[in-house]
């Protein structure tokens, strides 16, 4: 266990004060270097409090497009890696035509992992 | 990113060169933006008189410097608005380390978003449509014999993209199921194998330098090659390039339609609306690409910045513009769409 403020509210700290106070610390030409940092320490405070949960929704989709029998449920500390593994799978598949009969299918159902990683990186982008 | 400038005395010497005058002391500063070429501003007095760019020792290029030059030259020929080359120095040369050339300064600001929001540039927003439109139809009039070794110029541009950017997918090894879905439905649905002319490859807002009257030069030929001329058209109305103008598809500047009359009545060739989405879409698998190859820069160490790390993170903003692309807007796939009539 840490001590308060957890590490979501120490990086939304951060990106408060890169926001609002160092922006205008540095050349205006430079500014927009500070705006990315902010931007990333919100997206990883974002992360973490999402937690485990979106990439698990990814394994089981993949699996679920690779047509896979349901495996055992995945450890939330493995879900990253089992759902990167899996991905790597699915691309492997759909570039070798494996899944050119239901391919708009596909397409259709990895929106929802797409939304998934604008959730973390941009909320709202995806409408 | 640090980056060593060119010594100032040699780049004196190489302009005096070629320009038959001397031009006094130099000063050179890096200029912050370019994301994989190193680019420095020359000032002379006090006064910015010529940039510097050179070849990064370090990381991918798609063209080497010398085809980026002649891509200019022969745009310049054409007629389009372009920064006057100067001199060329090869790697190791008087710019340094990389392969270089010098340029005159084109005064203006390319930063897109100035561009789109400030005010003494309201003039400038309302030709830039046209102007745009106009200096993409003379750049497509360069046949790609006019550039030597210009890359590209199979008999088919949509599958040679198709080609290029699963190999570059393949080199990177980030595994994005959501990009090779629109891989392959690019490759299995690609329109009529076009006349491969000079292509930008990067034609946006933040590569063209905009002034009160309107466009002063189209800077950053790193990406051309001989492609589909629709390859430009399409890139210019990608979400990622409207920079918040959502409405305005055609660079958050303008509307299609009047965009691709300007074009033609410069003497493009119109594409079919078919082809224009083909190229839309393969616009966001190329643009969702290159943000995971400066992420990878940044990972294997050939270039550490944190901006390059951030890419990483927008290979979904892409992604998901491609997958409504192909998906058509309702979700129900594009041969429903089609039956319906479709949807401009």
């Amino acid at each position: 266990m840490q001590d308060r403020p957890t590490a979501p509210e120490l990086l939304d700290a951060m990106a408060a004060k890169l926001f609002a106070e160092v922006r205008e610390w540095v050349p205006r030409e430079r500014r927009f270097q500070i705006l990315v940092l902010a931007n990333l320490c919100a997206v990883i405070a974002r992360e973490l409090r999402a937690g485990a949960e979106p990439s698990l929704a990814d394994a089981r989709l993949f699996r679920g497009l690779l047509r896979r029998p349901v495996e055992p449920a995945i450890a939330p500390q493995e879900a990253d890696a089992v759902a990167r593994a899996t991905a790597a799978e699915l691309a492997g598949a759909i570039r070798a035509g494996e899944l050119d009969d239901r391919l708009d299918e596909a397409i259709g159902r990895l929106r929802e992992h797409v939304a998934r990683k604008l959730e973390i990186a941009r909320p709202g982008y995806g409408g | 990113m640090t980056t060593e400038a060119p010594d100032p005395q040699r780049v004196r010497e190489a302009l005096a060169e070629a320009t038959g005058d001397d031009p006094g002391a130099l000063e050179l500063s890096p200029i912050e933006g370019g994301a994989s070429r190193q680019t420095f501003l020359v000032s002379a007095g006090g006064e910015p008189r010529w940039v510097v760019r050179r070849e990064p020792a370090a990381g991918m290029s798609f063209n080497s410097l010398e085809v980026e030059l002649g891509a200019v030259k022969a745009a310049d020929l054409a007629g389009v608005a372009v920064a006057p080359t100067v001199c060329f120095e090869p790697a190791g040369g008087r710019f340094g380390a990389g392969a270089a050339y010098a340029m005159e300064f084109v005064s203006g600001t390319a930063v897109a978003p100035r561009v789109l929001r400030r005010d003494e540039l309201a003039i400038a927003r309302e030709r830039l449509p046209g102007q745009l439109a106009a200096a993409l139809a003379q750049t497509h009039t360069v046949e790609p014999g006019a550039v030597e070794g210009l890359a590209g110029g199979a008999s088919d541009p949509a599958l040679e993209a198709c080609d290029l950017w699963e190999a570059v997918l393949d080199a990177i090894g980030e595994p994005l199921p959501a990009v090779e879905a629109g891989l392959r439905w690019l490759r299995l649905n690609p329109p009529p194998p076009a006349e491969p002319r000079l292509v930008h490859g990067d034609f946006r807002l933040g590569n063209l330098i905009v002034d009160a009257h309107g466009l002063a030069a189209v800077i950053d030929w790193e990406l051309c090659h001989a492609g589909d001329p629709a390859e430009d058209l399409a890139w210019l109305a990608l979400r990622s390039w409207r920079f918040g103008n959502d409405d305005l598809p055609v660079a958050g500047l303008g509307e299609t339609e009047p965009f691709l009359a300007a074009y033609e009545a410069a003497g493009g060739a119109r594409p079919d609306a078919e082809r224009l989405r083909w190229w839309e879409a393969m616009g966001n698998v190329k643009w969702a690409v290159i943000c995971a190859r400066q992420a990878h820069d940044h990972l294997t160490g050939a270039r550490p910045s944190a901006e390059l790390a951030s890419l990483g993170r927008r290979i979904c903003e892409p992604e998901w513009d491609l997958l409504q692309i192909l998906a058509g807007p309702d979700g129900s796939g594009r041969e429903a769409e089609r039956a319906s009539g479709g949807v401009p």
